[in-house]
């Protein structure tokens, strides 16, 4: 048995932490073919911190956080939202249920306004006959509510009626953020948000991820980038052989402390209990 | 508050009305008669039947996808919608809905296609463009259907503005633009055309759902050329199983020349009607000019590759 899960038997450890768990997976299994790429992982999200999952390539980190997003379906194993068992069978069902993901890819339409992007598929109608007989948009107030949304986050764009293809990848990157952030009303997962951009960009986009997390919402963050990990995760995920092998604290631990968790060079049952969080 | 400068059409969207206006201006000098009136007014009558087709293909290719059977599906509407009239002797208003109705199932099937079976748009309206080229010639055994009730051209009349005749058609075609550019710009659905053809998986994954957008750009662009039948009709008098030969390579090089991107998501609907009408005008302005009818095919093949290849370069230039 692995730490973790006596640390989940035991009931004090609950305690420890008073935050509710927002986000939980048990046991989740899922096999490609011959292939098991999940072998009963499990996985707990707090109210208002930043969980950063880390996991060598073949760990089981994406196909962890595909289960989370419904992008797959587990074969066994459970899902909790707010204590809740959800399935889902869909990225939009999950982003239904108030999930919503920042894809690496980065999911804008680029032809298409910051105001645009940002209300893609959730626009604002007129209220009035235009708006309810022939769905016309309020494009003044859906403007004015970026402006204002994106000045809350503090994203320094100047203007909101510019295509997403006129900014840098940063910025491009910020309005996928936003969006996302605008919309969850329970969990933001982003998927490697700093992995295409430079020092200044990414250290930008990092500060947007903890704005997003001091106004409430949790965020579950995939990152190869140690250096961004141990700067803005409040606990750290380590995915291992298809499975958690630790929930790490940063704080009480170096960068290559975590990659020999990652790596395998120190074994789940020899980690020193100082290191890990609750 | 966006400035003034944002608010300005850019200079590339500018470019089409540019072409138009220059070209206007050589027809002018080269011939005393294209500046008139009466000449304009027939260049809107030859236009209106492409310019209703550019409606339905604008709104496949800002979607990304294409419809090389606009034209054939158009003729086999105008067949369809003229013989039932004349072998059951139906009302014109039932004749016509019966060919809007071909030419509807048509965008259905079109749309299935590519969103059921996920076929390229351009290998499936291919297909179809032969098919509906069949079965038109099938179903009229080739002949022209004439001596129609009068209810059927009603569109072809012409009412007097000034000195110009002024056909109904072309007062249709162009309230039709007004329509489908206000709806394109200002609503949910017509936003939600240019996200599919910005970046379809994203737009999935924000809830849109895809295909019942394409399904329905497909369908109302059936219901476009189902029109644009009747126009064809209105204006000659008769139902012809040979229409749409050449409107189906026109209604492309419309939507190309009116700077709508072929890669889709960008582009303007009024922009297909400023290249209708600069298809219109080389074909009339060379015709008065005595240009044999052959150059004139030359001419529209150059000028949509030289759209396409601004379309590209501007891209490129805008990275």
């Amino acid at each position: 048995m692995s730490p973790m899960t006596e640390l989940e038997a035991n009931p004090h450890s609950l305690t420890q932490d008073a935050r509710p768990l927002v986000l939980q997976a048990k046991g989740i299994v899922k096999r490609y073919g011959q292939v098991t790429a999940l072998d009963g992982a499990d996985f707990e999200l707090r109210a208002g911190e930043i969980m950063a999952v880390i996991g060598d390539n073949g760990a089981g980190k994406s196909s962890l956080i595909k289960a989370l997003s419904g992008a797959i379906e587990p074969d066994s194993g459970e899902i909790l939202l707010d204590g809740q068992a959800v399935q889902f069978k869909s990225p939009i069902d999950a982003r239904r249920a108030g999930i919503e993901t920042v894809y690496q890819d980065l999911a804008v339409a680029p032809a298409m306004t910051i105001a645009e992007n940002l209300f893609l598929g959730r626009e604002i109608r007129r209220d009035n006959l235009l708006g309810h007989w022939f769905g016309a948009l309020d494009k003044k107030r859906m403007l004015k509510d970026s402006i204002a949304y994106m000045q809350e986050l503090k994203i320094g764009i100047r203007s909101m009626s510019q295509a997403v293809e006129t900014l840098s990848g940063g910025q491009r990157q910020g309005v996928a953020v936003a969006r996302a952030a605008a919309f969850a009303r329970h969990v933001v997962i982003m998927d490697e948000p700093t992995a295409a951009l430079g020092v200044k960009e990414g250290n930008m986009v990092l500060e947007l991820i903890r704005n997003v997390r001091d106004r409430g919402l949790p965020v579950v963050l995939i990152s190869h980038n140690m250096p961004h990990v141990f700067e803005i995760a409040d606990r750290i995920h380590v995915a291992r052989l298809g499975r958690r092998a630790a929930i790490l604290n940063p704080k009480a631990i170096t960068m290559s402390d975590a990659v020999a968790v990652m790596t395998g060079a120190m074994k789940p049952e020899d980690i020193p209990a100082h290191w890990l969080a609750n | 508050m966006p400035s003034w400068k944002e608010q300005l059409p850019s200079i590339g969207s500018l470019g089409p009305f540019m072409a138009l206006l220059i070209a206007c201006g050589f027809f002018s000098f080269q011939s005393e008669q294209f500046l008139t009136g009466a000449n304009f007014s027939l260049i809107l009558q030859q236009v209106m039947v492409v310019g209703l087709i550019a409606i339905g293909q604008t709104l496949i290719i800002l979607t990304a996808g294409i419809d090389l059977s606009c034209g054939m599906v158009m003729a086999l509407g105008g067949v369809v919608m003229t013989k039932v009239a004349q072998d059951y002797g139906l009302h014109p208003v039932i004749a016509i809905g019966i060919g809007f109705a071909v030419t509807a199932g048509f965008g259905l099937i079109n749309g299935l296609l590519v969103t059921r079976v996920k076929l390229p748009s351009f290998i499936v309206t291919l297909g179809t463009m032969n098919i509906a080229f069949a079965l038109t010639q099938l179903y009229s055994q080739s002949q022209t259907i004439t001596d129609l009730p009068a209810g059927m051209t009603l569109l072809g009349n012409t009412f007097s503005l000034g000195q110009t005749q002024i056909a109904y058609g072309t007062v249709l075609m162009l309230a039709m633009y007004a329509l489908s550019w206000l709806w394109l710009r200002d609503t949910a659905s017509g936003r939600h055309i240019y996200a599919v053809g910005n970046n379809p998986e994203a737009t999935r994954l924000t809830g849109i759902p895809t295909h019942r957008v394409l399904l329905m750009v497909y369908v109302l662009a059936g219901l476009c050329y189902g029109i644009a039948a009747l126009l064809s009709v209105s204006r000659t008098g008769v139902g012809d199983p040979n229409a749409g030969q050449t409107e189906n390579l026109d209604a492309i090089t419309a939507v190309v020349l009116g700077g709508t991107s072929l890669f889709g998501g960008r582009g303007i609907i009024i922009g297909s009607l400023i290249g209708a009408m600069i298809v219109g005008v080389f074909r009339n302005g060379l015709t008065l000019m005595g240009v044999s009818s052959v150059y004139q095919i030359l001419i529209t093949g150059i000028l949509v590759i030289l759209a396409v290849a601004t379309d590209q370069l501007s891209r490129k230039g805008g990275r």
